[in-house]
């Protein structure tokens, strides 16, 4: 019996460069995490950060860095601390779907290219969207 | 008290919630997010960052694999997530706004997901499975979008082929499901996974699948959302990560021997407490009922 299936070059596309990511994602988030756990080496240090986060997200910033948060500059322009290094280990998982979803339109028909297309508008504006509009309220 | 017992404590609950999930059939974030919002001295903004991302790391782990064997599609996905992308996003922004502009926000939100808990509870408690559902006329929709799909299954030693159909019903049912996992930080498999088998008639193993799929979509793009608000800490996301990562791979292991129906029934019950204790902590909040602890 024949066990292997063909699979379409829009899938396998897809789930290989949504595997790549991942790894790379994984690894930088862990690492650098671990790290921070350790060396304690972070913008916001495990003491503080025990004393304040039963608060608001908000209220967590402004109380211990004295930092508006809206946008991305509080991991982006402070990457030599092993925290915000993590983070960015979280931004390549977020952007493991898109990623892939860009590779896999090249290999796609026309309408789930036109159905792809629509996706990756959809996500950069996820991802952009906070820089313009900041929602939290106040 | 020093700083690392309450990420040990997570890394103990996650590892643990990691080994029992696979064996009860359920995901990671449906446990997480309730037992942590009522047990752990964490904002629930912080919880929903690290359970959303604790959902997409499971998920992105898994698909990969499933679309490779031909168990999870694109096919589906495309149509489905054009949707639900943007209803996970709304669901995130306004779960912050509610926290942020209402002093009393944290208490609705513990309230509405103790009731979304009680609801994934009837759903899981009553849903059937069906293996292979029969699709007998596919929609227009489906139909032009040609969605169709084949894996090899070993248990029948042959490949199966299938196809999909209902895509109008489904698509707002998608829409409603991004919404609520934007808004907790779930990663809403309990609800993906009915919809795809049994509107859909997607067979179960391309329904677990593909529901993996759409998480790790929903679920990255409202992560941007908590990344952009600071909702995302490293000394409760690593922890969180790392046990459900290890406890997960003794899971599946353990699943082949284990008694699920019993595992299944405790984590029900769990699940119901969860429900129950979120609600009182949201009213005891509100004032609505008095503080017993």
């Amino acid at each position: 019996m024949v066990k292997d299936v063909k699979v379409d070059p829009m899938n396998t596309t897809f789930a290989k460069v949504m595997e790549v990511m991942t790894y790379l994602g994984l690894i930088m988030m862990i690492v650098p995490g671990t790290l921070y756990l350790i060396t304690k080496n972070g913008l916001v240090s495990t003491k503080v950060a025990v004393k304040y986060w039963d608060k608001p997200a908000k209220v967590f910033w402004v109380t211990t860095k004295g930092i508006k948060i809206g946008g991305y500059s509080w991991f982006l322009s402070n990457l030599h601390y092993m925290d915000c290094l993590s983070v960015v280990g979280i931004v390549l998982l977020a952007l493991a779907p898109l990623v892939a979803i860009i590779a896999a339109i090249t290999k796609a028909d026309s309408k789930y290219r036109i159905l792809l297309a629509v996706l990756i508008v959809e996500f950069t504006i996820a991802i952009v969207r906070p820089l313009f509009m900041h929602v939290t309220g106040h | 008290m020093g700083w690392w017992f309450w990420p040990l404590c997570l890394f103990i609950l996650t590892l643990a919630i990691g080994i029992i999930a696979p064996i009860a059939g359920v995901g990671g974030g449906v446990l997480f997010v309730p037992l942590t919002t009522a047990f752990f001295p964490f904002h629930v903004d912080f919880i929903r960052g690290a359970g959303l991302i604790m959902a997409l790391t499971s998920a992105l782990s898994s698909a990969p694999q499933f679309v490779k064997k031909g168990l999870a599609n694109l096919k589906i996905l495309a149509p489905v997530v054009v949707v639900s992308i943007i209803t996970s996003i709304l669901g995130a922004v306004i779960g912050l706004w509610i926290t942020n502009a209402f002093p009393q926000g944290k208490y609705y939100i513990k309230i509405t997901l103790g009731i979304v808990l009680f609801i994934v509870f009837i759903v899981m408690l009553t849903s059937k499975r069906v293996e292979f559902p029969e699709v007998k006329k596919i929609d227009g929709l489906s139909a032009k979008l040609n969605i169709q799909g084949a894996w090899y299954e070993p248990s029948l030693d042959k490949i199966v082929e299938y196809r999909t159909t209902n895509m109008p019903i489904a698509l707002p049912a998608f829409a409603a499901v991004g919404f609520i996992a934007g808004m907790f930080g779930l990663g809403a498999g309990w609800a993906n996974v009915p919809v795809l088998n049994l509107i859909m008639g997607a067979p179960i193993k391309v329904a677990t699948s593909t529901s993996m799929l759409i998480i790790t979509v929903n679920d990255a793009a409202a992560a941007w959302v908590y990344l952009a608000n600071g909702a995302v800490l490293p000394i409760i996301v690593i922890p969180s990560v790392v046990g459900i990562t290890i406890g997960a791979r003794i899971g599946a292991r353990l699943a082949v021997k284990a008694r699920p129906r019993i595992v299944r029934y405790i984590v029900l019950g769990v699940m119901l407490l969860a429900a129950v204790l979120d609600i009182y902590k949201g009213l005891a909040g509100l004032g609505v009922v008095p503080k017993m602890f």
